[in-house]
């Protein structure tokens, strides 16, 4: 049998200062634990939301990225040849040749400040085979036509995306485009981007390669014979499922988790002292009440039980307030270099399910961790010794 | 002689302490009737308190048996005892020891959290208990809203809430004045005489040992007096 929570609640409420100060400790690991958690969960998931499992991207052997790959139009006609690549309407093989590039544009915020912005030169293929993309505002922009359209969260950010506003692009940023259609991409990376014609942006930039190659399979059961044929000896490219291709950029969100790990883990360690001074002092405080308990027939797992509740009450009651703090950051829109595309990617912090649950696994283990060893000194306490006058 | 509710036989127990061992009860044989009011005296370090807790199952003897009830103590383990304090011995000791934190109510609910019981039938026998030591209206009263006497009747609404056969009182006027005592040894006798309970009470208060039916008297771990008197008249007329 436990004891009431209300002796555990009210016993806090004696000890006020040294549980006040055990909760802001539990309480500030938990929001760092969360905000940093949210950051990565957006920007995995801003990642993870890039890719269909019916597409594979197609790049140099040995590029990282579509930022350091280039194919020349002897690869491309190889890769066409590839098998089961579905065709659209009108009987064309779906795929899209697209040359990204990156371009320093002013940022909205703060004004002065530019970012590197990621430019993708497109056919019109590129709409049937990019999954996902959906003109919110304007139209697309003509072949052949100095226009653009822009990505959701690059209209955003940056100054000037609105329809009709324009930028300047090019190697020596000398050709003005005009802004005709705003897109959104799911919300993942490729909301980030600058859409314009391939020849053009070929042409501004002086790159007369394209960078990828997305094919569009039939079914998604098509996506590894085709990742096979394209790197086998017939083709000799490398080719990824572009959900395989988005993953692998996040490295960034990789070693977000891992520092915040490392973070945590140091953090929580100087939560556990916290909390195990706490509880030592208050089990120093009730020898006497802990013996008294035990005399009149508490089990040793009964008063374990109510010590370490007593901290879990403390570490729950701190992980709430954690969360709700971390509440602030949530949904808030980041942005980020990524060191694979050399582009500033856009995300939305998000505090999901998992990143909860993530937090109060932590408190839970920290009050636990805490409490476990004054707990069990709780329960070795000799009865006869304590229960006499001091 | 009514039924033996306590036996002990040949009972000895030795401390150690850095090697050495202190004997504290020397071989001692004691039947205790059910229902009587025993006080325990002797100067300090005579075994009285030591006694008092192999009785209780708070000790176990170095030696020999103790009976309490059908219950031999000696050969339960530490669990089993924890068990059976709480189903069968009342304790009331000299400092109290309530929660602080907790009502008198709820300090006297604390052992029936340990019975299979609805929370109705609880606070039933709370109120029961409280009213038999004259707190009814103190059930919300924290433990420094209250008197000294008024702390040690709530111990002992608390050590009577289970109903149990025996009640053990280590000292339990100790840290009050006369006239306080008298109420709490009064309200000992009521239980006694009215409930049936079987009372062992360690003093060193001679007027205090005058409440009980039987006064035994240790020295040096040994049984050396066991006096039978007659309670005192009307002892339980006023609890207060």
């Amino acid at each position: 049998m436990i004891l009431p929570l209300t002796y555990n609640f009210r016993n806090l409420l004696v000890r006020k200062l040294s549980t006040v100060l055990t909760l802001t400790v539990v309480s500030v690991l938990v929001l760092v634990l969360t905000v940093l958690l949210s950051f990565a969960a957006g920007m995995h998931g801003s990642l993870a939301a890039s890719g269909s499992g019916r597409n594979v991207i197609v790049l140099t052997p040995g590029a990282t990225a579509e930022s350091t790959s280039l194919l020349t139009p002897e690869e491309v006609g190889r890769v066409v040849q590839t098998p089961r690549v579905a065709r659209s309407a009108d009987g064309q093989l779906l795929m899209s040749q697209e040359l990204c590039v990156q371009s320093s544009i002013p940022r909205r915020e703060p004004e002065g400040f530019t970012a590197n912005v990621g430019v993708r030169g497109v056919d019109d293929a590129a709409f049937d085979v990019h999954e996902g993309i959906e003109l919110v505002e304007g139209r697309r922009f003509t072949q052949g036509a100095p226009e653009v359209i822009v990505g959701r969260a690059a209209q955003e950010r940056y100054a000037n995306l609105h329809i009709g506003g324009s930028l300047d692009l090019g190697r020596l940023s000398n050709r003005t485009f005009r802004v005709v259609g705003v897109f959104t991409a799911k919300g993942g990376a490729l909301e980030s981007e600058i859409w314009a014609p391939r020849t053009i942006i070929s042409d501004v930039y002086v790159r007369p390669l394209v960078t990828s190659a997305l094919l569009r399979m039939e079914s998604p059961g098509a996506v590894p014979a085709a990742i096979e044929y394209i790197n086998g000896p017939t083709v000799k490219l490398q080719a990824k499922s572009e959900p395989a291709y988005y993953d692998d950029l996040a490295t960034t969100s990789r070693q977000i988790v891992f520092l915040t790990t490392v973070l945590v883990v140091i953090m929580a360690i100087g939560a556990v002292f916290a909390v195990a001074n706490t509880m030592y002092s208050a089990v120093d405080g009730r020898r006497r009440e802990i013996a008294m308990l035990r005399t009149i027939g508490f089990s040793r797992a009964a008063v374990v039980t109510a010590f370490v509740i007593e901290a879990l009450l403390v570490c729950v009651t701190a992980c709430g307030l954690g969360l709700l703090a971390g509440q602030l950051v949530d949904g808030s829109r980041q942005d980020y270099l990524s060191d694979q595309t050399w582009t500033v990617l856009a995300y939305e912090s998000k505090a999901t399910p998992q990143v909860m649950i993530t937090a109060l696994s932590v408190a839970v283990v920290v009050g636990v961790a805490g409490s476990l060893a004054p707990a069990l000194r709780a329960s070795r306490v000799r009865l006869i010794e304590a229960l006499r006058k001091a | 002689m009514g039924a033996a509710a306590i036996e002990l036989t040949d009972v000895r127990k030795v401390y150690r302490k850095n090697r050495i061992e202190i004997p504290v009860l020397e071989g001692l044989d004691l039947r205790i009737e059910s229902g009587t009011f025993v006080v325990l005296m002797g100067p300090s370090g005579s075994g009285k308190s030591t006694l008092l807790h192999l009785i209780g199952g708070l000790d176990q003897p170095t030696s020999g048996r103790v009976r309490v009830g059908d219950y031999h103590l000696e050969e339960m383990t530490e669990r089993e005892l924890t068990t059976w304090r709480s189903r069968h011995v009342g304790f009331i000791f000299q400092m109290y020891h309530l929660v602080p934190v907790l009502t008198a109510a709820q300090n006297v609910e604390l052992p029936l959290l340990l019975f299979r019981m609805s929370a109705a039938e609880r606070r039933e026998r709370v109120r029961t208990a409280l009213s038999v030591v004259g707190l009814e209206d103190r059930m919300d009263h924290r433990p420094n809203q209250l008197s000294g006497g008024q702390e040690q009747r709530v111990a002992i609404a608390r050590a009577i809430v289970t109903d149990p056969e025996v009640i053990l009182a280590d000292e339990p006027t100790g840290d009050l004045d006369a006239q306080t005592s008298e109420g709490i040894l009064n309200l000992l006798n009521l239980l006694n005489t009215d409930f049936g309970k079987t009372i062992l009470m360690v003093t060193h208060d001679p007027k205090a040992a005058a409440h009980g039916q039987r006064t035994l008297h240790l020295d040096k771990g040994v049984l050396e007096r066991d006096t039978m008197h007659a309670p005192r008249a009307a002892a339980a007329a006023s609890v207060n």
